[in-house]
């Protein structure tokens, strides 16, 4: 063994290492190999000639219904597109864009009082600057546990998926948007709430602390102090969140209002899958075109 | 990678002054604030029709009053013989649910590193090999058409492709975990190639230089750059898939979807809530979870 082998076994030795990684990355493997191997998951019939007929049918009859065991004619097709966009894929577009906007300008308002409430840096008895009169056991407490109870039901509420929240809130609210609206919001508040909270605490205390010593109210702190500062992370996060709304107001529609979604399920139900593919198509379109906006505005927003 | 990550870490805005602090915020805030305003008016939405009706209020009453009573026992008064107890079966659509998104999210890691490979510039955009590269076209063209799969892949919800699939073949346990793999493959593969682009280049760089083949400073110097980011952003997807997974048990398969959805629609509201805090107690461990591996793995 010559030095360069020691110094190399030294060195290999002396790597960074987790047992947690370690086991978080067998255990992940393991799980993975345990999924597939589970024989539910193979069903008896997936190769079946049943099955394949399925697929067969389907393929043939994703093609647009007046071109269906003809020649391929461009007119014909784009008739056809304009008139299942007249019929309801604009109103599904717009209706579906503004679902997403709705909850996600909804969900962000709320989510700034909520971050204030679960930002430990902001939320204490004493923020940035020492009291001259310390707090006392109950005043901890009291903030400890407020900050414990809006993480906790900021917790809650997004480990619950949209599709969920919508489902029950339709069952109160009755078939009106408001339920998708506010099941999108609740989700994300959860997410953006969070996000938020974790963006305060990182701020630089010291501006902060500047202001509370001349003694500003933390609602002064929040207004003149942490709002400007943490803006601009804010509304990248505001973005971020924004692409997977629409991406999830797509689907929500399912449930029974008028977006892309109901128009899909309506289509399925009628047998109708070339207008379902469609649909779908312009479901994705919509997508990437929040994609790009949401790129652009946050490109911005870093440039700023 | 930062912003679409689940927790970003760092700071990438400098906070010094600047010569019209504001001026572009204004705008931005204004444009969200009239967007929203549209979107409201719109949808027509009023807050008075925030006040549910009396059929609505009878189940918000019950649903709400349940919530801190989730049942232990079935509430069916006549239950099919040889049923496992209640929480066993929570237990069981969890698990079901777990292996749904632990299949799905292997299936779309892998599809998502291979994808990876080819749209991310990293492997030849740097010129150290260049005089072996290929023709220029040819890898414009595989590249585009890369990214413009992936794009593909990833604007379909997961549940739009369950539905396509669905009309396809039929209600196969194999076809949500495809439908889920498939657009959490194009997200894995562009944030993969993002991060590929990112990654440190010294390893592979010094290796280039000692003379190693173009895979293996792929293999050897690159990647093991971007592994732990790559890690980390995997496991915020599993947490992802984990929802989706349960939601698809909306549309028949037997995760703890099929169950709320059922339980709610025969009014077992104190069943419906053991199923929904089975569920946000699995999607917290989950989050604790990959929010320590980031921890340990980014830092």
């Amino acid at each position: 063994m010559t030095d360069q082998d020691r110094e190399i076994a030294r060195l290999h030795r002396r790597r960074p290492r987790s047992a947690f990684v370690r086991w978080s990355a067998a255990g992940s493997l393991g799980l993975v190999a345990v999924a597939w191997a589970d024989p539910a998951l193979w069903g008896a019939e997936i190769l079946s000639p049943r099955r394949l007929e399925n697929l067969r049918r389907f393929l043939g009859e994703i093609v647009p219904y007046p071109l269906q065991g003809q020649h391929f004619d461009g007119a014909v097709a784009f008739r056809w597109a304009m008139d299942i966009l007249r019929d309801k894929g604009w109103e599904a577009l717009e209706v579906t864009l503004a679902l997403s906007v709705a909850a996600i300008v909804l969900a962000a308002g709320t989510a700034l009082v909520l971050a204030l409430a679960a930002a430990r840096t902001l939320a204490n008895p004493e923020p940035y600057v020492p009291s001259p009169r310390p707090a006392g056991p109950v005043a901890r407490w009291w903030w400890r546990s407020g900050v414990t109870g809006s993480r906790a039901a900021l917790i809650v509420i997004r480990s619950l998926p949209e599709y969920v929240w919508a489902f029950l809130l339709l069952a109160i609210l009755g078939p009106s948007p408001w339920a998708i609206v506010l099941a999108l919001a609740l989700h994300n508040l959860g997410i953006l709430g969070r996000l938020n909270a974790e963006v305060i605490e990182d701020l630089d205390p010291q501006p902060l602390a500047a202001l509370r010593g001349l003694g500003a109210s933390r609602t002064q702190l929040a207004v003149t102090g942490i709002f400007p500062l943490a803006l601009p992370r804010f509304l990248l996060y505001f973005f971020y969140r924004w692409e997977t709304c629409v991406r999830e107001a797509t689907v929500l529609g399912m449930l029974g209002v008028s977006s892309l979604g109901y128009w899909i399920v309506d289509a399925r139900a009628r047998n109708h899958y070339d207008t379902l593919v469609f649909l779908v198509l312009l479901g994705a379109v919509l997508v990437l075109l929040g994609d790009i906006v949401s790129a652009v505005a946050r490109a911005m927003i870093r440039r700023s | 990678m930062a912003a679409d990550a689940s927790t970003p870490s760092g700071r990438e805005l400098d906070t010094e002054p600047r010569h019209n602090p504001g001026g572009q915020r204004s705008v931005v805030l204004l444009s969200i604030a009239a967007a929203g305003l549209w979107a409201f008016v719109t949808l027509g939405l009023d807050p008075r029709d925030l006040v549910p009706g009396a059929g609505g209020l009878t189940v918000a009453r019950e649903l709400f009053g349940h919530a801190l009573a989730p049942a232990w026992t079935y509430e069916s008064p006549d239950l099919p013989p040889g049923i496992r107890p209640l929480p066993i079966q929570a237990l069981a659509a969890a698990w079901h649910t777990v292996t749904l998104a632990a299949a799905a999210t292997g299936l779309s890691v892998a599809v998502g590193l291979l994808l990876a490979c080819a749209a991310s510039t990293a492997p030849w955009s740097e010129d150290p090999w260049a005089h072996r590269r290929a023709s220029g076209w040819i890898r414009a063209l595989v590249f585009g058409c890369v990214r413009l799969l992936i794009a593909g892949m990833r604007s379909v919800h997961e549940l739009l492709w369950a539905v396509l699939l669905l009309a396809a073949v039929g209600l196969e346990p194999l076809s949500a975990v495809v439908a889920i793999a498939i657009p959490h493959g194009g997200i894995l593969a562009k944030i993969f190639a993002e991060i590929l682009d990112e990654a440190p280049r010294d390893a592979a760089l010094a290796l280039h230089a000692a003379g190693a083949s173009p895979s293996r400073v792929f293999l050897f110097g690159l990647l093991p750059r971007a592994l732990p980011d790559m890690c980390a952003y995997a496991a915020y997807r599993f947490e992802c898939a984990l929802r989706s997974s349960a939601v698809l048990g909306f549309f028949g398969f037997p995760t703890l979807g099929f169950f709320i959805a059922a339980s709610f629609e025969n009014l077992y509201y104190g069943e419906l809530w053991t199923y929904l805090y089975t569920l946000c107690a699995l999607v917290a461990l989950a989050d604790a979870w990959s929010g320590a591996l980031r921890r340990r793995l980014v830092g």
